[in-house]
This record gives structure tokens, C-alpha cells and sequence, in this order.
């Protein structure tokens, strides 16, 4: 193969190396990046609606308490307004069922909050019931503590396949670094190889012409370098052979 | 030494692993399996080094013997680099020392595994794992020359590094001639034995892959199981078969294969070998059967089984012979570092040369009760010269010291005293498993990274037969 050939092919494979790396960087990190905001949407949210809940679920309690003592306003008050935040993060679960065991989870959620609310919903101030520190544990408190089990569980369950998930994806990420790696290391083996040969078989072989026709003008000595490259430059040393042979001929000099 | 030579020779030893890859990758097309990318791009990167090195350099002839052993060696190195690539780009258990692990006992063809679930492997990366056993049982220097045109007096000097000492070169024909011999039954054998194995009722890809662990003497197999997960009485028969015909000098099966018998008949390596097997077979098969009444037929089934297997170096199992009685296992680590005769792509110290040292013993206790005799050894009706033997003596004792070596690096990294013995025998001998904890139905996973390295390294010197990789390795092999 001619010398531009060659040299053309080291560039091409050093280029389709380092390209090979780039995209497959590029599409493990779009790739990783794409599972990260899957990651999010799944179970993330989960949490955070889970989260939401069991503060409803907390204030819903301190309002049954301040009913309890008597102030309806107050206690009113905080009741509507968690219950109504209860209600929309319990939404937000519905809609965002990903994992399995997670819809019964919610059902059992709704159950549950829906019992509490039973026991609240009926009227507490100017009844039996305010002050009634008995029907608060027996009754509500224990209501309370079964919701937010439900709604505990549903964190839970969350959390675990939040970690799993993301214990895939660092798997995942050491992985995909792998592909990356090898083209990198190819390419850098590669460019040392292609260093070498072009040394070896291309500058080494002209320093040596080089020399040898210095050696033939100034102490007549005999051309006797062969040059087995098979390109451009083996011509060049049998040429320049050929004009030392032709010269020494013309003036008589001995070969 | 010309660099060059040896470049070009391992950028036709990237290319015969790239075709080998790209097969690889259609398995795994055809079974539709997630190893089609690290097989295409291992191959890529292989086809790119090779055609590049190929376009850069021109063809050497007229090798010396330091360049042909060099090429031997490097080619080897290089072989198992590549075989590393679609591991580590596949993952799971695959680390970088586990895939170098995996990828020089694959082409050794020891068939040491790290893996403990085969199985959960694609059928793609299955078919790589088994077909570096292939590449590795001919030699990848075999396959080189088996495809280039004939460089009489190169190809006799890449034989000849290739080769053990103690293969018969002159079957009365030329380098080239023998190597194409070579290769004709290598292959002939896979078919045979991948077609016997399916009439047994292995399915195709089975047969096909455990022909190739059969063959190459490796013992790579499809199963975690190995060959006890089918079950099969015909099918352990047909291993054995095949198995016991690696292990015998390929010429001198393809001098059966044209009429001449009596080559086979005749050869005391031959004939040592069959004797040493059969004795080894009865001898476990009666350890085992005294200590378990009940079943012999099954004992018995399985002790022929293992005697062969190990005794030829493949490693195949069917039963966890660690569990054996002690002088079964005795026999088993005997066979670990016997094996089977030169010229197979069995691995060990060689029959052959067992011969000649025992001879040598015989000679020498003749010579005390006569001390003017002359008393040459002879082997196949011919004399061994002194330099040879005395070369085998050399050998075995070189040979013995470095399992012993080996065993102390890996007792010193913890491994127990039998496992690290045996271990270090059997990845020495390419023969696969040990005994304790790497015995027939365990695996090398457990074994610490600076162990695994050792042990990596005791495979290459035993395949290239120590001489190779050492010489290799000292300065003066790459002056100018």
C-alpha cells in the first residue's frame, strides 16, 4: 500500500476509535440520565406524597385534640385543611402506582384514613366526646396509628425499591464506564503503535537515505541501503540507488 | 530480533480471533441474547488492529528460531487479551481479573472457570468462552499457517516453537503438510464428536460446545453442571471416547485414519498412556466402589469418567471427586501432573517424557550394578539421545517447582493447602479442576486476585511448556 494508504488508514482507525468512545459515552450518560428522572417519577414521588400524607395525618390528629379541648374554631380549621392535603397526595400515589403490592397498599390507605375520618367527621365539641380523653385512645388514636401504618408501608416500600433502583443504576453507570474505557485504552495503544510504525517504517528508512547519500558525495562510499517498505519510500532508496550507482559509474568511483 | 515479524504474525492472530468473535456474534443473533454488543465490538477492535498492522508492515519471511518463539508466545498473549474484551464488556461477574482469568483458561485450554452461574450467560458469550478452547487446542500459530501460503522454512520454525520437544515431527511429511494434518483431525474429531453427541440426544448447541471443550482437552462446558447435568450414560460414553482419542499424538491418529494402525500399536507413549488409564480406572473405580457398596455400576461409571478426563487433562466432571477416598484422589493428582502424550493438545509434564525419566531411573540403577555398561534408552524402537533425556529430567524437576511455588503464593493468600496443591497442578497442567475447594464441581471464583494472576500465569507456562514464556521474558531474547 502507498505511504498517503497508510498513513491515512492509522488516522481513520485512531478516528473511528475516539468516535466510538464519544457516542458511547454520550448514550450511557443520556442513558443514565433518562433512568435517574425514571428513578424520580416512580418512587421519589411516592415518598414525597407518603411524606405529605403522614403530616396530614399528624395535624389531623392535633385538630381531633383541640376539639377534644373544647376550641372548634381552631380545631376546625386544621381538620379541613389537612384533610384536604391528605386527600391530594393520596391522589398523587393513586396515580403514580409502579411497584407491585403498591395499588393494595394505597386501597388499604384509603380504608383505613376513611375509618378515621368517620371518627372525627361526627361532631366532638358540646357532645360526650370533648374532653373524653378514653374515647380519644381507644377510638381515634387508634384510627390514627392504623393510617399512618398504611401510609408508613407505602414509604417503605418506596424506599426499598428506591434503593434497589438506584443500586441497579450505579451497576449500571461502573458498566457502561467499561465500553468507554476499552475504546479509550485501544486508542491510546493504538496511538503508540502508529507512533512506532511511522518511525520505524517511514522517518527511520528517509534518515537513513538521508544519510547514506551524504556518506556517497562525501567519501564516495557505495549506496548499499535496501529499504523493504514496499511504498513510496522503497522507491525512493532504490531511485537514489540507482542515481549513486550511475554516478560513481560516470566518475570511476569504486562501488 | 525483528519486532516487526512478531507484529505482523499477532495481527494474523487478531484477525483469526476477530472471524471467531463475529461467529460468536451471530450465536448470538440467532438466539437473540444481550452479548451481541460486547461481541461486535471486541471484534471490531481486533479487525482494527489486525488490518492495520497487516497495511503498515510487510510480510516476513525467513524467521529465526527467537522471532518464531516469540511469535509463539506473544501471539498467545495477545489471543488472551482479546479473549478478555467481550467478558469485561458483558459484566456480571466478570472483573478484569476474572476475565483474564477466564480468557487464558479458555485458550490454555485448562477450563478453570470463575464463573458460578454459566448457565446465566447468553448463548453468545457461551459460544466465545468455548470456542477460545478451539482456537487454543490447535494452536493459534497452527491456524495462522494453516491459512497463508506455504513459508517453508517460517512455518517449520513456528511449528517447531509451537510443538512440544516431544512431538514425532517427521510423519514423513513437510512442516506445512503436518500442520494441515493437524488440522484436518483436530476438526474431524470436533464434527465426529459433535455429530455422536447429538444422535445421543445433546442438543446443537450443547454438542457443539462440548465437542470443543472435548477436542482442545479444555473442559469448558455449556453446564454448570458440566457433563453430569445430562445425565446420560451414552453421552459420558462418547466423551470418553473422544476424550482418550485427544490425548494421543494427531499424527499418529491421522496415519491410523489412512491404514497404518500399527503406529499407534506400536508407540510406547501410546501404550504407557492406555496402560496408565486403564490401571488409574480400575484402581479408583475399586477405592470408590470399597468405601460405597451400593450403586457400583454408577461408581464405577463415574470413576472411568474422571480418570480419563483428568488423565487427559480436559476436566469435564461428573461427580465431586474431592469427596472420594484418599487414594482415589492420590491416583487423580498423579494423572493431574502425568497427562496424556505429546503431539495432543493435552497439557501436563507428558507421558513421553515420563517414560524417559522413568527409564532413565532404570538405566541408572542397571549402571550401579554394571558400571561399564552402555544402556541407551529407547522409546518406539528408536534411542533417545542424552541431551533429551536429560532435558526431561530438567523439565519435571523445573516443572515440579513451580506447582510448589504457585501452591505457596496462593497458601500465603489464604487458600487451603490441598486447594492451592491441587489448584496449582491443575491450571499448571491445563488439566481445570483440583481438589477441596476448586475441585470438579467447584470454581476458582473464590480464589483471591493475586492467586487468580499466579494461577493465569502458571497456565501460560504450562501450554507454551515453561521454556517459552520464560525465555520470553529475559532480556536477551529481544537484543537486536
Amino acid at each position: 500500500m502507498k505511504l498517503r494508504g497508510k498513513i491515512l488508514s492509522g488516522f481513520f482507525v485512531l478516528t473511528l476509535m475516539l468516535l466510538i468512545a464519544g457516542v458511547w459515552s454520550i448514550y450511557q450518560l443520556t442513558s443514565i440520565g433518562a433512568s435517574v428522572q425514571q428513578l424520580l417519577d416512580d418512587n421519589y414521588r411516592s415518598i414525597e406524597a407518603a411524606d405529605k400524607m403522614l403530616g396530614a395525618l399528624e395535624r389531623e390528629d392535633s385538630a381531633v385534640l383541640l376539639l377534644l379541648l373544647g376550641r372548634w374554631e381552631e380545631g376546625r380549621e386544621v381538620l379541613v385543611s389537612a384533610d384536604s392535603e391528605f386527600e391530594a397526595a393520596l391522589q398523587v400515589a393513586e396515580g403514580n402506582v409502579t411497584i407491585p403490592g403498591e395499588a393494595d397498599l394505597i386501597e388499604e390507605i384509603r380504608e383505613a384514613h376513611g375509618r378515621y375520618e368517620e371518627l372525627w367527621a361526627r361532631p366532638i365539641v358540646d357532645t360526650p366526646r370533648e374532653g373524653n380523653l378514653t374515647w380519644y385512645f381507644q377510638d381515634t388514636h387508634r384510627a390514627f396509628l392504623a393510617a399512618k401504618g398504611a401510609v408508613s408501608a407505602l414509604k417503605q416500600l418506596n424506599e426499598e425499591s428506591l434503593y434497589r433502583t438506584a443500586s441497579d443504576l450505579k451497576n449500571r453507570a461502573g458498566r457502561a464506564v467499561v465500553p468507554g474505557t476499552v475504546a479509550s485504552l485501544s486508542a491510546l495503544i493504538f496511538s503508540i503503535l502508529f507512533a512506532y510504525f511511522v518511525d520505524r517504517l517511514m522517518i527511520t528508512p528517509i534518515v537513513q537515505i538521508t544519510r547514506a547519500a551524504e556518506e556517497f558525495a562525501r567519501a564516495q562510499k557505495p549506496f548499499a541501503l535496501t529499504v523493504a517498505t514496499h511504498d513510496e519510500i522503497e522507491k525512493l532508496a532504490s531511485a537514489v540507488r540507482n542515481l549513486c550507482a550511475s554516478v560513481g559509474n560516470e566518475k570511476g568511483w569504486d562501488r | 530480533m525483528r519486532l516487526s515479524a512478531v507484529l505482523w504474525y499477532a495481527a494474523v492472530t487478531l484477525l483469526l480471533n476477530a472471524g471467531f468473535l463475529l461467529l460468536s456474534g451471530l450465536v448470538s443473533v440467532l438466539y437473540a441474547d444481550r452479548a451481541l454488543f460486547p461481541l461486535l465490538y471486541s471484534a471490531l477492535i481486533a479487525a482494527l488492529f489486525g488490518f492495520f498492522i497487516l497495511v503498515f508492515l510487510p510480510r516476513s519471511i525467513d524467521i529465526t528460531p527467537k522471532e518464531g518463539l516469540a511469535i509463539v508466545v506473544s501471539s498467545w498473549l495477545v489471543s488472551c487479551m482479546v479473549g478478555v474484551l467481550p467478558y469485561v464488556l458483558w459484566g456480571g461477574e466478570f472483573t478484569v481479573t476474572n476475565a483474564w482469568f477466564e480468557s487464558v483458561s479458555g485458550y490454555t485450554t485448562t477450563g478453570s472457570s470463575i464463573l458460578n452461574e454459566i448457565e446465566a450467560l447468553p448463548r453468545g458469550l457461551l459460544f466465545w468462552r468455548s470456542a477460545t478452547h478451539f482456537i487454543g487446542g490447535i494452536g493459534i500459530i497452527v491456524f495462522a499457517l494453516a491459512v497463508l501460503p506455504a513459508l517453508q522454512v517460517s512455518g517449520l520454525i513456528l511449528y517447531n516453537a509451537e510443538s512440544s520437544e516431544w512431538s514425532p515431527r517427521d510423519f514423513h511429511h513437510s512442516a506445512r503438510r503436518s500442520v494441515e494434518v493437524l488440522f484436518k483431525i483436530y476438526v474431524s474429531l470436533t464434527v465426529l464428536e459433535a455429530s455422536m453427541l447429538l444422535v445421543c440426544g445433546m442438543d446443537l448447541f450443547d454438542a457443539i460446545t462440548t465437542s470443543f471443550g472435548t477436542i482442545a482437552t479444555g473442559g469448558f462446558s455449556p453446564r454448570q453442571a458440566s457433563i453430569a447435568a445430562y445425565n446420560s450414560v451414552a453421552v459420558e460414553i462418547t466423551v470418553i471416547v473422544f476424550m482418550f482419542l485427544a490425548g494421543i499424538h494427531f499424527g499418529l491418529l491421522f496415519l491410523a485414519v489412512r491404514g497404518n494402525v500399527k503406529g499407534i500399536l506400536t508407540s510406547s507413549p501410546v501404550r504407557y498412556y492406555g496402560a496408565a488409564l486403564v490401571v488409574g480406572c480400575v484402581v479408583v473405580a475399586a477405592s470408590v466402589c470399597g468405601g460405597n457398596p451400593e450403586n457400583p455400576f454408577d461408581w464405577i461409571r463415574h470413576a472411568v469418567f474422571q480418570v480419563v478426563s483428568i488423565g487427559t487433562s480436559t476436566g469435564f466432571a461428573t461427580a465431586d471427586s474431592s469427596s472420594w477416598p484418599a487414594l482415589a484422589r492420590l491416583i487423580l493428582i498423579f494423572l493431574t501432573f502425568l497427562c496424556a502424550c505429546a503431539g495432543s493438545t493435552s497439557g501436563g509434564i507428558k507421558v513421553d517424557r515420563m517414560v524417559v525419566f522413568l527409564k532413565a531411573v532404570v538405566r541408572r540403577l542397571r549402571e550401579l550394578h554394571h558400571p561399564k555398561a552402555v544402556i541407551p534408552i529407547r522409546m518406539s524402537g528408536a534411542t533417545v539421545e542424552e541431551n533429551v533425556a536429560l532435558a526431561s529430567v530438567a523439565y519435571i524437576a523445573l516443572y515440579v517447582c513451580i506447582v510448589f511455588l504457585s501452591a505457596c503464593v496462593l497458601a500465603g493468600t489464604g487458600v487451603d493447602a490441598l486447594s492451592a496443591f491441587t489448584g496449582s497442578a491443575a491450571t499448571m497442567g491445563n488439566v481445570g479442576p483440583g481438589l477441596g475447594s476448586v475441585g470438579s464441581t467447584s470454581t476458582f471464583a473464590h480464589i483471591p486476585t493475586v492467586g487468580k494472576w499466579v494461577l493465569s500465569f502458571t497456565m501460560l507456562l504450562g501450554r507454551l511448556e515453561i521454556y517459552g514464556v520464560l525465555i520470553f521474558l529475559t532480556p536477551g531474547m529481544w537484543r537486536r
